[in-house]
């Protein structure tokens, strides 16, 4: 027993390994189901009220319905992340291929278009269209052609063309970075869950929105333009009375709001009477202090989401990453809008300001509704390192019209705040120093280069807008996807028990063995795809099948060797031990010429095909470890014990 | 059980004979190739597909004859999966410019259905969008969400609040369902499957794809040369190469001969045609392992015998390996869905012949080889 003591150990920790990394993805099923069955409910109780409610009305109504079933539930959200992640064409969704149209962007840089610049512009599209070349030295070889200098069109007259070329390629390549930045920023407002936005190459953007049901929306919110404006951020004083009216406002009517909630929703009231079994759990251990804090909840809903700073100068609230919505919620009630005064607003931070016990912190904002200028007058915003202070500053210019406006502007309101929005986000929000006069400010206040170089970027979307096409794009209904995992799953079932009959069939007990290993196979490879938080695709499952016909080639090897051992007249301990130490070179060169094409696949294929090359690999690992060890440790205990070993 | 035990057959004796049948496989295939052509899916060759789904059960030729006549050219049609749904595919990439009036006119008209009689100037038309304007913000907001709501891609140009342009954008897939919502009120359908490729994205993706099966039969190469001598991985690579043209002649010759199996090449059928090369080689890596093996005992023996006792020796698991491939493949063939179809089909014929070539090509080529030069193999 004592020589696979090690074996042992090593097969039971990948057991109870890939048992505990996938408990999450089996809870996340669970939740999934009753989350399901809840919405589905809500869906016909709200089609039954009003029948003529539009698609888009009753999406934002079940997503809230959604959201505030995860957000009772914070675990729901801890186990989704940690499940195994199902690919858009299985739990349905939109990858779409983004190309900044460089040639757009050329046409809104150009000084003074004339025809001829429409006609070499023109021409240069259509080539770039097939080319791999860039769009920017396109236009330079076109114009060189015809004998005219870019001087003419872009830059200045003292630059060559060399010089403008390659500060048109930095424009381009800025307006990309432009791009993602502002379909990040949307994305999130959109509230897609695990969106995923990369750059591909110099002037592409791969936006994947997992679960997208109206196609046309996305769409447009991809190609859309951005929205830059300032506003004015309320002082204090006004700020924090606004906040204690809605304080009080939600505080008086939160127990009604409970009890409704208990007795309308009635599919709710499972996941409500979980949270009060919690509350009791938590209560009958209580300390004083958890007492207070929860007294203070009832108290002050808002401000205990809200937080303020006691010693702060401002009254921008911090709130965490998991609350946003609740409060957006909050915001939203109808009874709050009545006490918020229709000339301001309250808007978060864009990025997260900060990090507590790992969940992220925003800013909340209360500013003006109207904003005092908008972001069409900017002609260019530059971050750099201050020469006086050395911090990160951006320098921001404005075309005439705006610096009249911007001189006003700033003149009026020195030493109050002006917030830096993009669509409906705070970027930043310096306070003016003096009046501006000729449109040239600098902000100052960016934590470092990168935020300086963001707020840049930010400053100049309200400029030049990006300009992107979409040139591909694959959507999968939720309803194929849903077919698609079950015509998987049963082809997966089948194909187990296919290829187990047939090798308890031909192999007799050595082949039960077989067949059990397979089930560890499939276990690890789940196991790993959840570990490694990978994607699991349709081909990936169709990765899985073949490696439930490919994993048995090892044993079939092994056991076809042992089969000839025994023939010379061995022992059945000593063909066991030969069968496997022959069967190895041949198991090893053929799993690796396998592996070889899987790394190449991977390489190279794109989503769902990537899926399927690392689901190949993985079960090969797999396979290979439930061959060569798991089986191996069965056999060498069977004949130790002299239990009957039969290969057929 | 047991099946092709002790068996003595002097497969290499035979050799010229599988030189003729892979051959004429070769032939018929690649005959049918350059007669018929290969059928690429819009991954290669740029385009819009849509599945519909519709509420009751369709005939194609009721949504052909919709389809047909609202400009497009040759748009193709087929069932997908049961009586309900239908693939709708086009290779145009835009709205040619002769039907673009049509497009404007029933965006018109779709604007009146909501304001009927509303004032509204259009700005500017590109090939595959339309810009409107309307007297104040208000108006505008309220249309483009009609708009959208009623499946139109409309959106402001500007999201200044002073805003009062609307664009409407106008892609193929979006004027095929626009219209065929309009053609057929009364039997809705959703869209489960949409698909859009521009042009250069399938000129790179069959790039990549030619790129990644050249990789993989070099690096087969380099690793079995290695592992090996570099007669038998070139042996082993020809008879790769073998797999993969017959496989592909097979799909010339059958496309559109076997009812509901649409045989087209797109990106899962190229990973299965890689997976294919991954997986044929194994075979041909387990006869080669035990002719290594026979080479090292077996010193003096002549070659030709000694390969035919190795095939004859591995061939009961050549089969047995093959056949449970082949029994999983099957199963997805069958029940694995509409997406998979395709894939599966390559693998599973892809099996059948990398075995084949396994055993008659692979070592037939070794010993061609040998003989031509008389080399002595060692290990």
């Amino acid at each position: 027993m004592k020589e696979y003591r090690f074996k042992l150990i090593l097969i039971l920790m990948a057991v109870v390994l890939s048992i505990y990394l996938l408990y999450p993805t089996y809870v996340d099923y669970q939740n999934q189901k009753m989350i399901n069955k809840i919405v589905a409910e809500k869906e016909n109780e709200i089609k039954a009220q009003d029948p003529k409610i539009s698609a888009s009305t009753l999406d934002s109504k079940l997503k809230a319905v959604e959201d505030s079933i995860k957000n009772a539930d914070p675990s729901i959200t801890k186990m989704k992340l940690k499940s195994i992640k199902l690919g858009l064409d299985l739990q349905g969704g939109m990858r779409v291929v983004l190309e900044v149209n460089t040639g757009k962007l050329l046409e809104k840089l150009a000084k003074s278009p004339d025809d001829v610049f429409k006609r070499v512009m023109a021409q240069s599209e259509k080539e770039a269209t097939l080319s791999d070349e860039s769009v920017v030295s396109i236009v330079a070889k076109n114009f060189a052609a015809r004998g005219i200098r870019l001087s003419r069109y872009f830059g200045n007259i003292r630059q060559d063309d060399k010089e403008i070329v390659s500060d048109l390629q930095k424009d381009a390549d800025d307006a990309v970075t432009r791009a993602m930045e502002i379909i990040r920023n949307r994305v999130d407002q959109y509230g897609v869950s695990e969106p995923t936005i990369q750059r591909q190459g110099s002037r592409r953007i791969i936006v994947e929105l997992p679960g997208v049901a109206r196609e046309e929306e996305a769409k447009q919110l991809l190609q859309g333009t951005a929205l830059l404006e300032f506003k004015l951020v309320k002082d204090p004083e006004f700020t924090i009375s606004v906040m204690k009216k809605i304080d009080d406002v939600l505080a008086g009517t939160y127990a009604a709001d409970t009890a409704k909630a208990d007795t309308n929703n009635s599919p709710n009231s499972k996941v409500a009477k979980k949270e009060t079994k919690q509350n009791k759990v938590a209560s009958s251990d209580t300390s004083t202090k958890q007492m207070s804090a929860e007294e203070f909840a009832a108290k002050h809903p808002f401000f205990t989401i809200a937080m303020l700073d006691p010693k702060g100068k401002t009254a921008d609230a911090y709130v965490r990453a998991d609350e946003r919505d609740k409060l957006q919620m909050m915001l939203n009630r109808p009874d709050v809008q009545s006490v918020i005064p229709d000339n301001i607003q309250f808007v978060f931070s864009a990025k997260p300001i900060g990090n507590q016990n790992g969940q992220d912190i925003y800013m909340l904002y209360c500013v003006d509704k109207n904003p005092l200028l908008t972001g069409g007058v900017i002609t260019n915003a530059v971050a750099t390192i201050s020469p006086e202070t050395s911090a990160p500053i951006v320098n921001m210019e404005m075309n005439s019209d705006g610096s009249a406006d911007w001189a006003r502007i700033t003149g009026a309101n020195v030493g109050k705040r002006i917030a830096i929005i993009l669509d409906g986000v705070v970027y930043s929000a310096p306070v003016v120093q003096n009046k501006i006069t000729g449109g040239r400010s600098q902000i100052s206040g960016s934590g470092d280069l990168q935020e300086a170089q963001l707020l840049a970027i930010v400053l100049k979307a309200g400029a030049l807008p990006a300009p992107v096409d979409i040139i591909e794009e694959r959507t999968v209904g939720p309803s194929l996807g849903q077919d698609s995992i079950n015509s998987g799953f049963n082809s997966t079932l089948i194909g187990f028990l296919v290829v187990s009959f047939f090798m308890i069939m031909y192999y007799q007990r050595a082949g039960t063995i077989a067949a059990a290993s397979l089930i560890f196979t499939i276990l690890f490879i789940l196991g790993f795809l959840a570990g490694f938080n990978a994607t699991l695709t349709l081909p990936g499952i169709a990765g899985i099948i073949l490696t439930i016909g490919m994993a048995v080639d090892a044993n079939v090897l092994i056991y076809e060797r042992i089969r000839e051992e025994m023939e010379t007249g061995k022992t059945l301990k000593a063909s066991v031990d030969s069968g496997f130490s022959k069967a190895y070179s041949a198991i090893i060169d053929s799993n690796i010429t396998t592996f070889i094409t899987g790394v190449i696949l991977y390489q190279f294929g794109t989503g769902p095909v990537q899926g399927f090359a690392l689901t190949l690999m993985i079960g090969l690992g797999a396979s290979l470890f439930s061959a060569l060890v798991i089986a191996r440790v069965v056999f060498d205990y069977m004949v130790a014990k002299g239990i009957k070993l039969t290969i057929g | 059980m047991r099946i092709f035990e002790h068996i003595h057959i002097d497969w290499l004796g035979k050799r010229k004979l599988f030189y003729t049948i892979s051959l004429s496989l070769f032939l018929i295939g690649w005959i049918n190739v350059f007669v018929r052509g290969l059928h690429f899916g819009i991954d290669f060759k740029g385009g819009t597909e849509i599945v519909l789904q519709f509420d009751k059960a369709v005939n194609v030729s009721t949504v052909r004859q919709y389809v047909d006549n609202i400009g497009l050219g040759f748009v193709e049609l087929k069932t997908f999966g049961g009586e309900t749904g239908v693939l709708v595919r086009t290779e145009s990439q835009n709205i040619p410019p002769s039907i673009f009036p049509k497009v404007v006119t029933q965006i018109d008209s779709a604007i009146d259905k909501i304001y009927p009689g509303i004032p509204k100037t259009k700005i500017d038309t590109t090939a595959g969008s339309i810009t409107y304007a309307f007297a104040n913000p208000d108006t505008t907001n309220s249309i483009i969400t009609q708009l959208l709501n009623a499946g139109y891609q409309a959106g402001k140009v500007s999201e200044e609040p002073t805003n009062t342009q609307m664009v409407v954008r106008v892609g193929i897939a979006d004027w095929i369902k626009d219209n065929l919502r309009l053609r057929m009120p009364d039997n809705h359908f959703q869209i489960i499957k949409e698909d859009h490729v521009g042009p250069k994205v399938g000129n790179e993706l069959k790039t990549n794809a030619v790129i990644a099966i050249v990789l993989s039969l070099i690096g087969i190469l380099i690793y079995l040369a290695f592992r090996f001598k570099f007669i038998f991985a070139v042996g082993a690579v020809v008879a790769l190469f073998h797999d993969v043209l017959i496989t592909i002649g097979l799909y010339a010759a059958l496309y559109g001969v076997i009812p509901g199996l649409n045989l087209e090449i797109d990106l899962t059928v190229v990973a299965a045609f890689l997976t294919l090369i991954g997986y044929s080689v194994n075979d041909t890596v387990i006869v080669f392992d035990r002719v290594r093996e026979n080479l090292k005992i077996h010193k003096t023996m002549p070659l030709e015998e000694l390969i035919n006792q190795s095939v004859n020796r591995t061939m009961s698991r050549t089969i047995l390996t093959a056949g449970t491939v082949l029994l999983a493949v099957f199963v997805l063939l069958i029940f694995g869905g509409e997406v998979l179809r395709a894939f599966s089909f390559t693998l599973f014929f892809g099996t059948i012949t990398g075995t084949y070539s396994s055993i008659f090509i692979a070592s037939a080529l070794v010993l061609e080889y040998a003989n031509r030069f008389q080399k002595k193999v060692t290990f």
